[in-house]
Protein backbone atom coordinates (compact mmCIF):
# COMPACT_ATOMS: atom_id res chain seq x y z
CA UNK A 1 0.00 0.00 0.00
CA UNK A 2 1.22 3.61 -0.81
CA UNK A 3 0.34 6.81 -1.49
CA UNK A 4 0.13 8.48 -4.84
CA UNK A 5 -0.82 12.09 -5.51
CA UNK A 6 -2.55 11.73 -2.08
CA UNK A 7 -4.29 8.96 -2.95
CA UNK A 8 -3.88 5.42 -1.08
CA UNK A 9 -3.06 2.78 -3.34
CA UNK A 10 -2.87 -0.93 -3.26
CA UNK A 11 -2.13 -3.78 -5.38
CA UNK A 12 -5.05 -6.46 -6.57
CA UNK A 13 -4.76 -9.26 -8.34
CA UNK A 14 -6.75 -11.96 -9.85
CA UNK A 15 -4.61 -14.81 -9.57
CA UNK A 16 -6.97 -17.04 -8.23
CA UNK A 17 -9.27 -16.44 -11.29
CA UNK A 18 -6.87 -16.70 -13.87
CA UNK A 19 -5.13 -19.59 -12.05
CA UNK A 20 -8.34 -21.80 -12.27
CA UNK A 21 -9.20 -20.75 -15.93
CA UNK A 22 -5.67 -22.11 -16.57
CA UNK A 23 -6.41 -25.37 -14.44
CA UNK A 24 -3.85 -25.25 -12.34
CA UNK A 25 -3.61 -26.11 -8.63
CA UNK A 26 -1.95 -23.89 -5.87
CA UNK A 27 0.98 -26.44 -5.25
CA UNK A 28 1.13 -26.49 -9.48
CA UNK A 29 1.76 -22.89 -9.80
CA UNK A 30 4.10 -22.46 -6.81
CA UNK A 31 6.01 -24.96 -8.18
CA UNK A 32 6.24 -23.18 -11.42
CA UNK A 33 7.78 -20.14 -10.10
CA UNK A 34 9.93 -21.80 -7.25
CA UNK A 35 7.40 -20.77 -4.31
CA UNK A 36 5.53 -22.84 -1.87
CA UNK A 37 1.71 -23.04 -1.94
CA UNK A 38 1.50 -21.20 1.01
CA UNK A 39 2.58 -18.07 -0.66
CA UNK A 40 0.59 -18.88 -3.47
CA UNK A 41 -2.22 -18.94 -0.80
CA UNK A 42 -1.00 -15.28 1.00
CA UNK A 43 -0.92 -13.76 -2.62
CA UNK A 44 -4.52 -14.70 -3.44
CA UNK A 45 -5.95 -14.07 -0.36
CA UNK A 46 -4.24 -10.11 -0.87
CA UNK A 47 -2.27 -11.01 2.15
CA UNK A 48 1.24 -10.68 0.95
CA UNK A 49 1.81 -8.22 -1.96
CA UNK A 50 4.32 -9.82 -3.88
CA UNK A 51 8.13 -8.20 -5.16
CA UNK A 52 7.73 -7.37 -9.10
CA UNK A 53 9.82 -10.25 -10.34
CA UNK A 54 7.65 -12.80 -8.41
CA UNK A 55 4.72 -10.69 -9.90
CA UNK A 56 5.82 -10.97 -13.11
CA UNK A 57 6.59 -14.81 -12.92
CA UNK A 58 2.85 -15.49 -11.89
CA UNK A 59 1.93 -13.87 -14.44
CA UNK A 60 4.05 -15.39 -17.25
CA UNK A 61 3.83 -18.81 -15.74
CA UNK A 62 0.05 -18.36 -15.93
CA UNK A 63 0.78 -17.36 -19.55
CA UNK A 64 -1.42 -14.51 -18.97
CA UNK A 65 -0.89 -10.27 -19.24
CA UNK A 66 0.81 -8.74 -15.88
CA UNK A 67 -2.31 -6.37 -16.55
CA UNK A 68 -4.95 -9.05 -16.02
CA UNK A 69 -3.62 -10.38 -12.68
CA UNK A 70 -2.52 -7.51 -10.94
CA UNK A 71 -3.22 -3.81 -10.64
CA UNK A 72 -3.19 -1.20 -8.79
CA UNK A 73 -6.43 0.15 -7.41
CA UNK A 74 -7.89 2.75 -4.61
CA UNK A 75 -7.73 1.71 -1.40
CA UNK A 76 -11.34 1.46 -0.28
CA UNK A 77 -11.12 2.01 3.19
CA UNK A 78 -9.84 5.51 2.19
CA UNK A 79 -8.27 7.83 4.34
CA UNK B 1 11.58 -41.58 -1.78
CA UNK B 2 12.80 -39.07 -4.57
CA UNK B 3 15.95 -39.74 -6.42
CA UNK B 4 17.24 -36.20 -6.80
CA UNK B 5 16.33 -35.56 -3.48
CA UNK B 6 19.08 -38.14 -2.56
CA UNK B 7 22.20 -35.77 -1.79
CA UNK B 8 19.43 -33.53 0.56
CA UNK B 9 18.78 -36.71 2.60
CA UNK B 10 22.23 -38.38 2.86
CA UNK B 11 23.50 -34.99 3.97
CA UNK B 12 21.07 -34.28 6.55
CA UNK B 13 21.39 -38.00 7.70
CA UNK B 14 25.09 -37.51 8.61
CA UNK B 15 24.08 -34.11 10.37
CA UNK B 16 21.63 -35.97 12.56
CA UNK B 17 24.45 -38.66 13.46
CA UNK B 18 26.90 -35.66 13.98
CA UNK B 19 24.36 -33.74 16.47
CA UNK B 20 23.46 -37.71 18.20
CA UNK B 21 27.37 -38.31 18.32
CA UNK B 22 28.40 -34.37 19.57
CA UNK B 23 25.69 -35.47 22.48
CA UNK B 24 27.15 -38.72 23.20
CA UNK B 25 30.87 -37.74 23.44
CA UNK B 26 29.95 -34.84 25.49
CA UNK B 27 28.75 -36.93 27.88
CA UNK B 28 25.15 -37.54 27.58
CA UNK B 29 23.82 -41.19 27.99
CA UNK B 30 23.73 -43.21 24.60
CA UNK B 31 19.50 -43.28 24.50
CA UNK B 32 19.36 -39.22 24.83
CA UNK B 33 22.24 -39.10 21.75
CA UNK B 34 20.00 -41.15 19.58
CA UNK B 35 16.74 -39.74 20.52
CA UNK B 36 18.07 -36.42 19.68
CA UNK B 37 19.69 -37.59 16.41
CA UNK B 38 16.50 -39.55 15.44
CA UNK B 39 14.48 -36.07 16.46
CA UNK B 40 16.69 -34.14 13.96
CA UNK B 41 16.50 -36.54 11.37
CA UNK B 42 12.92 -36.26 11.85
CA UNK B 43 12.59 -32.69 11.29
CA UNK B 44 14.78 -32.96 8.21
CA UNK B 45 12.54 -35.80 6.65
CA UNK B 46 9.55 -33.24 7.33
CA UNK B 47 10.82 -30.55 6.18
CA UNK B 48 10.53 -30.88 2.55
CA UNK B 49 6.79 -31.61 2.90
CA UNK B 50 6.24 -29.19 5.52
CA UNK B 51 5.05 -26.40 3.06
CA UNK B 52 7.57 -24.07 4.62
CA UNK B 53 10.17 -23.93 1.96
CA UNK B 54 10.66 -24.23 -1.56
CA UNK B 55 11.82 -27.38 -3.09
CA UNK B 56 14.37 -27.12 -5.10
CA UNK B 57 16.07 -30.79 -5.86
CA UNK B 58 18.42 -29.09 -8.73
CA UNK B 59 20.29 -27.77 -5.67
CA UNK B 60 21.30 -31.05 -4.03
CA UNK B 61 22.33 -30.87 -0.51
CA UNK B 62 20.66 -26.71 -0.65
CA UNK B 63 17.36 -28.43 -1.70
CA UNK B 64 15.37 -26.11 0.24
CA UNK B 65 14.90 -22.18 -0.18
CA UNK B 66 12.92 -19.96 2.13
CA UNK B 67 10.86 -17.88 -0.65
CA UNK B 68 10.12 -14.41 -0.04
CA UNK B 69 6.93 -14.85 1.57
CA UNK B 70 8.66 -17.63 4.18
CA UNK B 71 11.35 -14.55 4.59
CA UNK B 72 8.49 -11.89 5.00
CA UNK B 73 7.14 -14.00 7.72
CA UNK B 74 10.40 -15.15 9.25
CA UNK B 75 11.90 -11.25 9.10
CA UNK B 76 8.91 -10.33 11.18
CA UNK B 77 8.94 -13.08 13.78
CA UNK B 78 12.57 -12.05 14.25
CA UNK B 79 11.83 -8.32 14.85
CA UNK B 80 9.17 -8.92 17.20
CA UNK B 81 11.57 -11.37 19.74
CA UNK B 82 14.21 -8.62 18.93
CA UNK B 83 11.45 -5.99 20.76
CA UNK B 84 10.11 -8.43 23.20
CA UNK B 85 13.74 -9.15 24.18
CA UNK B 86 14.62 -5.37 24.38
CA UNK B 87 11.21 -4.87 26.56
CA UNK B 88 11.86 -7.63 29.03
CA UNK B 89 15.86 -6.86 28.85
CA UNK B 90 14.52 -2.81 30.02
CA UNK B 91 11.58 -4.16 32.62
CA UNK B 92 14.43 -6.08 34.07
CA UNK B 93 17.17 -3.90 34.33
CA UNK B 94 14.62 -1.47 36.26
CA UNK B 95 13.29 -3.91 38.64
CA UNK B 96 16.66 -5.36 39.57
CA UNK B 97 17.75 -1.62 39.85
CA UNK B 98 14.66 -0.93 41.90
CA UNK B 99 15.19 -3.46 44.39
CA UNK B 100 18.63 -2.45 44.51
CA UNK B 101 19.69 -5.66 43.82
CA UNK B 102 23.71 -6.05 43.42
CA UNK B 103 23.63 -8.94 41.80
CA UNK B 104 21.10 -10.05 38.54
CA UNK B 105 20.25 -13.55 38.64
CA UNK B 106 22.37 -15.99 36.17
CA UNK B 107 19.04 -17.87 35.43
CA UNK B 108 17.64 -14.41 33.88
CA UNK B 109 19.89 -14.88 30.93
CA UNK B 110 18.50 -18.21 29.78
CA UNK B 111 14.57 -16.95 30.32
CA UNK B 112 15.25 -13.73 28.23
CA UNK B 113 16.58 -16.22 25.25
CA UNK B 114 13.60 -18.94 26.01
CA UNK B 115 11.02 -15.57 25.56
CA UNK B 116 12.62 -14.39 22.36
CA UNK B 117 12.78 -18.36 21.08
CA UNK B 118 9.38 -18.65 22.31
CA UNK B 119 8.55 -15.56 20.82
CA UNK B 120 10.17 -16.05 17.23
CA UNK B 121 8.08 -19.27 17.34
CA UNK B 122 4.71 -18.32 18.26
CA UNK B 123 5.31 -15.17 15.91
CA UNK B 124 6.14 -17.54 12.98
CA UNK B 125 2.97 -20.11 13.35
CA UNK B 126 0.55 -17.36 14.20
CA UNK B 127 1.48 -15.77 11.07
CA UNK B 128 1.46 -18.36 8.90
CA UNK B 129 -2.05 -19.28 9.92
CA UNK B 130 -3.38 -15.88 10.13
CA UNK B 131 -1.96 -15.32 6.25
CA UNK B 132 -3.76 -18.62 5.36
CA UNK B 133 -7.21 -17.35 6.26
Amino acid sequence: MYTLHEKTMELRNKLKDVRLQKNLTQAELGQRVGVTRQSIIAIEKAKFVPSVKLALELAQALDAPFNEVFWLEEDSRGD
Amino acid sequence: MRKEMRPYYISRAILSIGFGALLYFTGSPLWQAVLLGAAILGLFLWAPHSGRYSVHPELGVNALRRDEWTQAVNDKAARNAFAAVMLLVGGAGLYFGAVGAALVPAGLLRALLIAGAAVYFGSDVWMRRNQQK
